[in-house]
């Protein structure tokens, strides 16, 4: 026992001194700095990027001015969502608000940004007001193509609520899921890449067939794909083997699951081969592009839907002294993920600091992680590490690996668990 | 055998992290996602605060030797033991 309170006590004075590493032996630079001038740090987004840039900047708010400015007063996570739909969770168990007592020193707006005035390094309210910065951060996810599917408006409410953001309505996705009756067929759309979270789509479906047959439902699941392969794909197949055999079909691009019409109203989706498909639930998930920000403020390279980054510093290219991170980058080999977005943002904050301080930056080495549930007591996952490449202007993978297809049921109980634990252990960082 | 999968297998068992030091605090950094390494925050992923840095790197080079595929399998297969000992340094301290 007093062994392992030693250890513990060494663990944890050694973890404060690799903070230390980046924080407190530079007080002296960091107090010089003060008595010249405070820079100001202005976070766009506090989402999973934005609260982890939050995190690592709070470390030296003493020295810096920190803004953070989020259009939601209570955000919802994207992870775990699906088992919300799937009735396995409920919504409140997604949704945080920002406990603003551990960030004593920053100041937080609760508006929706306009624009970004680039010239005057400020950042533009719905009503004209402004906030000056000397470092933006922008973290502020994605946005919707809205001409890809004829006939569909992303904003139309009268359709199924995409959930693939925070915004959406999830209660009334499940409302409408609650109401089909037996015997009814689900139409899934998934989108081409890139786009956020990559193997949600099928997960989405996988807790949709585990959430009707409890409801004692027989339904019928078309997951019409924009693709002809996915992510973890082996492992989902093998969880549909196993138990949900009759219940989910999916039909690869090649085999006519690319839709390019979509008609409301006749509750009917039709094929690039002019096949129609009829449905009792037909649920788009919108193709995706970088947040609206982005496009209003001209950050992105012409024709491009991502936003353009230095991959050590985080820096828009061609933009000085404004950062992006999260799922509205172009991050080459990375998936768009919140495990992703985290990892990023903490090689943004430490450099920004070294930046701040004069110093070299770090080589960045990200990880990332994305477990899918197909049940609540079984999930999967996909791992891999990246790193720069020899010419240090793209980040690559160091090659990504999945759970055994075959794991058996205790090792997809573990995963579960895993998954959940990953979960709490990030927003409690986050946002508790 | 094949060049491109040799070539593949000499970039991954010559230090793929460069062995510096930098490189292990943002792996420590990297770690963090999971593990809090100030409080035990979750029971569903094994504590580390309470670990001795012997048991410490013994789980690691077990997990990274097992081929039972688990995450901490996949993540960790791509450590040297050099790697490994530098990352117990850094979250235990030097003895
Ligand atoms: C169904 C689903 C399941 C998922 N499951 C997983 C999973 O299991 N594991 C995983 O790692 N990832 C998962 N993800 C992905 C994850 O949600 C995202 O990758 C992550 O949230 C990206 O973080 P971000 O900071 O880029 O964006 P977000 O977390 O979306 O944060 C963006 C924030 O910016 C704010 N904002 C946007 N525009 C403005 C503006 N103009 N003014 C002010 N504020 C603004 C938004 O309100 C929001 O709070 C899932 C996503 C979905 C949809």
């Amino acid at each position: 026992m007093e062994k392992n309170r030693s250890g513990r006590r060494k663990f944890i004075s050694n973890t404060i001194t690799t903070l230390a590493f980046l924080f407190l032996a530079n007080t002296f630079l960091l107090k010089r700095l003060n008595s010249k001038t405070r820079p100001k740090i202005v976070i766009v987004g506090l989402g999973i990027g934005g609260a982890t840039c939050l995190q690592y900047l709070n470390k030296i708010s003493n020295f810096v001015d920190i803004i953070v400015i989020e259009k939601q007063n209570v955000y919802q996570t994207g992870p775990l969502s699906n088992l919300v739909i799937g009735n396995i969770l409920q919504r409140k168990d997604i949704c945080f608000k920002i406990n603003k007592k551990k960030y004593k020193n920053v100041k937080f707006i609760f508006e929706n940004v306009k624009r970004i005035d680039v010239e005057n390094k400020s950042v533009v309210f719905s009503k004209n007001l402004k906030v000056k910065f000397d470092f933006l951060i922008l973290s502020p996810g994605i946005s919707y193509k809205n001409d890809i599917l004829k006939g569909y408006n992303v904003s139309d409410k009268k359709n199924i609520p995409h959930c693939w953001d925070g915004e959406s309505n999830i209660t009334q996705f499940k409302k409408r899921l609650r109401d089909l009756e037996n015997n009814s067929k689900i139409i899934i759309t998934s989108p081409d890449y890139p786009y956020r979270c990559p193997p949600a789509p099928y997960e989405r479906a996988t807790l949709i067939a585990n959430y009707q047959r409890k409801l004692n439902k027989k339904v019928k699941i078309l997951i019409l794909d924009s693709k002809n392969s996915f992510t973890k794909q082996e492992n989902y197949f093998r969880e549909w083997q196993i138990n949900f055999r009759d219940e989910i079909e999916w039909i690869p691009r090649s085999k006519g699951g690319k839709v390019i019409f979509y008609d409301q109203k006749k509750n009917l989706v039709k094929n690039s081969d002019g096949q129609i498909f009829k449905g009792d639930f037909i649920h788009i998930i919108p193709e995706q592009k970088a947040a609206s920000i982005f496009f209003d403020s001209e950050l992105l390279n012409d024709g491009k839907d991502w936003c353009e980054i230095n991959p050590i510093s985080f820096e828009i290219n061609r933009f000085k002294d404004i950062y992006a991170v999260g799922d509205s980058i172009d991050a080459w080999a990375m998936p768009k993920s919140a495990f992703s977005a985290n990892s990023q943002a903490k090689i943004l904050a430490i450099n920004l600091i070294n930046k701040i301080l004069e110093k070299d930056y770090i080589d960045p080495v990200f990880l990332n992680t994305c477990y899918s549930f197909s049940k609540e007591d079984r999930a999967f996952s996909i791992s891999a590490w990246y790193r720069l490449n020899m010419t240090k202007d793209k980040i690559i993978s160091l090659g990504s690996s999945e759970s055994n297809v075959y794991a058996n049921d205790n090792d997809r109980k573990l995963e579960a668990q895993h998954a959940i634990g990953w979960y709490e252990t990030m927003v409690n960082d986050l946002f508790m | 055998m094949n060049k491109i999968l040799l070539y593949f297998i000499l970039f991954l068992s010559s230090n793929v992290f460069a062995d510096q030091d930098k490189t292990i605090n943002l792996i420590v950094e990297n770690c963090k996602s999971c593990h809090n390494l100030n409080k035990q925050v979750t029971k569903k992923i094994p504590d580390m605060n309470n670990l001795e840095k012997e048991e410490f790197i013994r789980l690691m080079t077990k997990y990274k030797n097992d081929k039972d595929n688990s995450v901490m399998n996949r993540i960790s297969r791509v450590f040297t033991d050099n790697d490994i000992l530098k990352i117990a340094d850094k979250i235990y301290g030097k003895k």
